[in-house]
């Protein structure tokens, strides 16, 4: 079973920092325990979608600019 | 005293009706945004039902007592948990001296309230104990709870093993929409009729930069009358801009082309036209909407929002309350 990353609140998720901006990971990078993945918008503030242990992330369960639920999950690890 | 662990995302002191009477002086009533929920928790804990409350936005707070006490927590399902057992919602709970309270995030609304039998003691400014966050009035310093703070608590009874039956709580929905009541004006004459139907028939999306200052909405063109364009140039060059006016709380406030529902900490002047009003009785169901969730609008008349908004406060009486 993959590991996957869960919203940590409801609202907007973004792959970017800004709209202008690179995404944060593509599909298949390395990440590091604690580094950020992507932002969720809510309450006119954006806060960081962090992986929880070092792997690889595996592939996105959400578009860019789509809404989460809390929970929801947005990323598969390996 | 209550000690704040985690603060949570802005989780405020409020009570209700929050801070009225200044409102000719730029001071928002606050207050929580369901009051109909937060009410309920009060009611539960043996409060007044406008006693001073905790109002937790999407992430909720941990807390930690240091004496016994009767809570309640009500609204947005938060999966509270007493020392990592789930909290059972809608009741009057005894948590004993050491014990810690935690909130997670809003699976099912967007804000959850917290009511602890006495009430919170923080300093009254201007009549209430309400945070106004944007201007650091009321609440402990002005501002949202920080880790690390102790909220007082006035001395309370409180009868644990209270429930609000299902028949008298909010109906907090489950599939992202919501019909929100408005009322017509006041400036509902600078739309013309095909921007009228358009407003009361589309689904209109809130935003993510949404907070208890405004709703931003997403949706489709408005259209205007020909008094948005034939005016003195005091009123401004949109046609949505008109010679500065006191708002209305629950304005639907037309920026441009951008409608924002102007709610609890809202400012009470500006030069935009406000073409509908969300009476206070449809606050709950914005309080409990989550961003990217769909909002249609239903027109009814001042006189039915009013009958509207009694309904709500028999439910949130003590009589109403069953045993668990």
């Amino acid at each position: 079973m993959p590991k996957r990353l869960l919203a940590p609140l409801p609202g907007l998720f973004y792959r970017r920092p800004s709209p202008e901006e690179a995404p944060f990971k593509q599909e298949g990078d390395a990440v590091a325990a604690g580094e950020t993945i992507g932002l969720i918008e809510a309450m006119k503030s954006f806060f960081p979608v962090e992986a929880e242990t070092a792997g690889k992330l595996a592939r996105f369960l959400v578009q860019d600019g789509e809404t989460v639920d809390a929970d929801q999950a947005i990323a598969e690890m390996e | 005293m209550i000690k704040v662990l985690k603060a949570g995302l802005e989780t405020s002191i409020q009570d209700y009706p929050g801070r009225y009477g200044y409102w000719n002086q730029g001071f928002p009533p606050s207050g929580p945004m369901d009051s109909w929920s937060f009410r309920l928790a009060n009611v539960l804990v043996g409060n007044l039902p406008g006693a001073a409350g905790l109002e937790c936005q999407f992430l909720g707070p941990t807390l930690s007592f240091d004496a016994d006490a009767v809570i309640a927590v009500t609204g947005a399902d938060m999966r509270p948990a007493l020392d990592g057992e789930p909290f059972p919602m809608w009741q009057s709970v005894a948590v004993r001296a050491g014990q810690t309270l935690a909130l997670g995030a809003a699976r099912v609304g967007g804000r959850a309230y917290i009511a602890v039998a006495g009430a919170f003691a923080n300093e009254e400014k201007l009549g209430s104990r309400s945070t106004f966050n944007k201007a650091g009035v009321g609440g402990i310093d002005g501002h949202s709870i920080k880790a690390g703070q102790e909220l007082p608590v006035a001395e309370g009874g409180g009868t644990p093993g209270l429930l609000v039956p299902n028949e008298h709580r909010p109906d907090i929905r489950t599939d992202r929409s919501w019909t929100i009541e408005v009322c017509a004006g006041p400036n509902d004459d600078w739309i013309d009729e095909a921007g009228k139907e358009r407003f009361l028939n589309s689904a209109w999306t809130l935003s993510a930069k949404s907070d208890r200052t405004g709703f931003r909405l997403e949706g489709p063109e408005w259209t205007f009358t020909e008094k948005a364009y034939k005016k003195p140039k005091e009123h401004g060059s949109l046609p949505s801009n008109i010679i500065d006016q006191g708002y209305p709380m629950g304005a639907i406030n037309l920026a441009g082309q951008t409608p924002i529902i102007l709610v609890n900490d809202g400012p009470s002047m500006g030069g935009f036209i406000n073409p509908y009003t969300v009476p206070s009785a449809a606050f709950w169901k914005l309080g409990q909407a989550k961003p990217g969730e769909r909002l249609h609008f239903r027109l009814v008349s001042v006189a039915e929002a009013q009958h509207l908004a009694k309904e709500i406060a028999k439910r949130c009486v003590r009589e109403n309350l069953v045993n668990a």
